[in-house]
């Protein structure tokens, strides 16, 4: 089985836009890959006039926020620089037993790139100032404002049509679903690369135990 | 595989007309609250729960028997033409108004290219198939709301306005070629089609890239009004929206009423089943529905169920059966009143439609009544701002027969208040409600409610038909202290289990109260709505002491009430709330009853 990689568009937010965009984003794929039985909840979007479909699940929706929450966490920390988020669907293959460790690997056949640049919205739309000049400016920024966010919304529909026409075009690649109760079908983890460049021993020390149990998420 | 592929058809059906038509479920779609273990079984197809089928999609299997045959589902926006004016809607009656139909989007589904195979029955090519089919599914469910189609769906399905559009839709085998001009203005987009042994299943739409050439606006819009007896805040009561009044809509303007066949179903959407019930579906299964709303009971089931939360469609239904006879009250010219000119079809498709407009209004988000004296402005989602006097007067029921017939089961204590309340009930029958009682109601509206919501104000000495308005921000809160010697609150403190009997004997005897008023005049309308009110006044948990009736003076009842909401919330059971839920859906069932009476008398 191969592993179907998708990069989405890369978006520009600011810093208040992300979680709606995120958990958008995020929503939509995995409402593509719970494959059990689900009850679709529609959630409309505070920013933008989109709506999207989560899955129901709470304990996907948690798993999301949180994610979303270290995410923003490390944007926080690391301005000015692109950020990306990734979420992988993989199987859980056990392997052969050996003296020392029970191993569990994990094979992943899909990952989602979700790529935001977050921008700095500049000082001076915020300005209190009474002066004409300030006024001025500041109904300048807003109205910069108001067309990224009518550009934002225009690039948000567009990735969420190119998750949906990756979801269709590539199928063949999605394995069985297995008898199992709940909207989730495959085990999933949403991962922030970008983080775990200063943390490569904490990444490998945590994929290492994570092998070592057989959970379905991470 | 015919079956997943019928399957499929039906469920890909039931995602576009789920998303497109406001007026899809004739009933209150509560889930899956009545729907027998086989519409469970259905809904789990694909792993995607929708909830009950609604009944067009009975049409298809009816129909579509061949499954190699496409199916093509047109969502139709019917609005007005190009040359009407929001000034001409004004001065031009509705019947020469020309309402336009223009195709938004066109799903395609299809089971291409069927052949035989020799392994048709290979069960885990079929998993395959299947598993690709629930993603092509969740794809579509996700696509519909992708579209542009979708924002005005949601704008027709909003509780708080009406529109001068609508959306129907067509199902057919064939859809009429589009001209150059809706071509060049429409976009396609096809899913990856799900390859079978035995063909091929496609699914594709062609939709208008934009919706903003249309003039989709809200209907009252253009029209303001000065609600000259406006009572209470519509944004903070949940009590909004009942149909009872259907006389009120009346008064406005109905050109469709005259026109219109009662046996027109406010909800039979036009199925455009091309083939050959274009159209017609709606009037084979037109009557029962009115009638059914009319007069039974059961459909408002769940108005008096749920106060707060209160679901769309209920309240939706509710109205509907009013209102579809009517224009919306605030729309002098109504827009839904659709000629149809460019259909063979008479009528009533039209009122459907202009119904399920005018029914837009009635949906609440919160509550289903609509005490009528909460009157808004054009965009406000209350029944009627065109409620007069007369009007109103009818909305509320004489409550002298209840009262009498309540005063066997009342304590002693409150006896005082019961003497008390019943002349001033009867008062508040006979008086024509005037602009002054409306602000003193709303007035002591807001001091009942700034006690922990209870409406013990309302019960003070002026005896005024602000009775009526007993509404509350909360279902619970309701409470009218004087009320409470025909009914003992069914939280007391002092008593729960023989207030729990005696709050079912009393439901019981409001019940057969309200059975037997439903059989009286113009004045069972007020008797009706008094009982309704008296029931909201002692629902709520929180009097602990009964002995707080024997005050009349608001500011006693107002302590009282704040003593007692705050040892309140004794452990309710079961029994005593379906009781009362059962109350208010016998209320709810006589006040429809009653402005269906009414509205057919008055058209008389």
């Amino acid at each position: 089985m191969n592993c179907e990689v998708c990069h989405l568009k890369d978006l520009e937010v600011e810093h208040y836009e992300i979680r709606e965009v995120l958990r958008c984003i995020l929503h939509t794929i995995i409402f593509h890959r719970a494959l059990g039985l689900v009850r679709p909840k529609e959630i409309d979007l505070e920013l933008f006039e989109i709506t999207y479909v989560q899955c129901g699940d709470l304990k996907v929706e948690k798993k999301i926020d949180e994610k979303i929450e270290q995410l923003i966490g490390w944007v926080e920390k690391h301005p000015n620089k692109k950020s990306q988020i990734c979420l992988s669907f993989y199987e859980v293959k056990n392997k052969q037993a050996s003296w020392f460790t029970n191993k569990i690997e994990r094979l992943y056949w899909e990952h989602w790139y979700v790529n935001l640049n977050v921008v700095q919205q500049p000082k001076t739309a915020y300005a209190r100032s009474h002066s004409s000049k300030d006024i001025v400016d500041s109904e300048n920024a807003l109205e910069e404002r108001s067309i990224r966010r009518a550009c934002l919304e225009t690039s948000l529909r567009e990735v969420l049509f190119q998750i949906i026409r990756f979801v269709n075009d590539k199928k063949d690649h999605v394995p069985p679903i297995p008898n199992r109760e709940g909207a989730i079908s495959f085990p999933y983890e949403i991962t922030i690369p970008s983080s775990s460049d200063s943390a490569f021993g904490m990444d490998m020390i945590k994929r290492m135990l994570q092998t070592g149990h057989p959970t379905m998420l991470s | 595989m015919d079956q997943i592929v019928s399957q499929f058809l039906l469920k890909s059906l039931h995602i576009i007309l789920d998303s497109r038509i406001p007026s899809l479920y004739p009933n209150d779609r509560g889930g899956y609250a009545v729907s027998a273990s086989c519409a469970k079984k259905s809904d789990k197809w694909f792993n995607l729960a929708l909830g009950d089928r609604p009944a067009a999609l009975d049409n298809l299997n009816f129909w579509h028997r061949n499954l190699m045959d496409p199916m093509i589902i047109d969502i139709i926006l019917v609005h007005e033409g190009p040359n009407s004016s929001s000034v001409d809607n004004l001065y031009t009656s509705t019947s020469t108004k020309a309402m336009v139909e223009t195709v938004i989007e066109r799903w395609s589904v299809h089971y291409e290219c069927p052949r035989v195979t020799p392994n048709m029955n290979d069960s885990s090519a079929h998993k395959k198939i299947y598993k690709k089919l629930i993603v092509l599914l969740r794809s579509l469910y996700c696509q519909m709301r992708f579209l542009p189609a979708y924002r005005i769906f949601r704008q027709l399905n909003s509780s708080s306005q009406t529109y001068n559009f609508d959306i129907i839709y067509k199902v057919s085998s064939f859809g009429d070629p589009f001209s150059r001009t809706e071509e060049a203005m429409m976009q396609d987009y096809t899913f990856s089609p799900v390859e079978a042994s035995s063909g091929r299943l496609c699914v594709s739409v062609t939709y208008h890239k934009t919706l903003s050439d249309f003039n989709l606006v809200p209907a009252g819009s253009l029209f303001p009004r000065i609600i000259t007896d406006y009572v209470g805040s519509p944004t903070t009561k949940p009590l909004r929206s009942f149909p009872s009044s259907g006389k009120v809509v009346e008064a406005t303007s109905s050109p469709l009423r005259g026109a219109r066949p009662p046996s027109s179903s406010p909800f039979q959407r036009p199925h455009s089943w091309t083939s050959g019930f274009h159209r017609g579906a709606p009037f084979a299964q037109a009557s029962p529905p009115v009638y059914h709303m009319y007069r039974s009971p059961s459909p408002p089931s769940d108005f008096y169920g749920q106060w707060g939360p209160y679901s769309r469609s209920v309240s939706q239904r509710a109205v509907s059966c009013d209102d579809y006879q009517l224009s919306p009250p605030f729309s002098p010219s109504p827009n839904h009143s659709y000629s149809h000119s460019p259909s063979p079809s008479p009528s009533p498709p039209a009122h459907i439609s202009g119904c399920n407009t005018s029914q837009h209004r009635g949906r609440s988000g919160t509550s289903p009544m609509n005490i009528p004296h909460v009157v808004a402005a054009g965009n406000s989602r209350y029944s009627s701002p065109n409620l007069s006097d007369p009007n109103r007067q009818h909305s509320l029921p004489p409550p002298s027969p209840l009262n009498s017939r309540l005063d066997p089961s009342s304590q002693d204590s409150p006896s005082r208040i019961r003497s008390y309340r019943k002349s001033e009930s009867q008062r508040s029958a006979e008086l024509h409600f005037g602009v002054a009682n409306h602000y003193t109601g709303h007035k002591l509206l807001r001091d009942g409610r700034d006690d922990s919501g209870r409406f013990s104000g309302l019960l003070s000495s002026s005896g005024s038909p602000k009775i009526g308005f007993s509404r509350s921000s909360s279902r619970l809160s309701l409470q009218d202290d004087s009320d409470d010697c025909e009914f003992s609150c069914p939280f007391d403190v002092d008593d729960v289990d023989s207030s729990a009997s005696l709050a079912r004997n009393n439901l019981d005897s409001r019940r057969s109260s309200e059975q037997s008023s439903a059989t009286m005049g113009a004045k069972s309308q007020d008797a009706a709505v008094g009982v309704l009110v008296h029931m909201l006044r002692n629902a709520p948990p929180l009097r602990q002491d009964p002995s707080c009736y024997s005050s009349p003076s608001l500011n006693m009842e107002l302590g009282a009430g704040v003593t007692a909401s705050s040892g309140f919330f004794l452990p309710r059971k079961t029994s005593d709330a379906l009781e009362e839920l059962r109350s208010y859906r016998e209320m709810k069932n006589l006040l429809l009853s009653k402005s269906g009476a009414c509205l057919s008398k008055e058209e008389a």
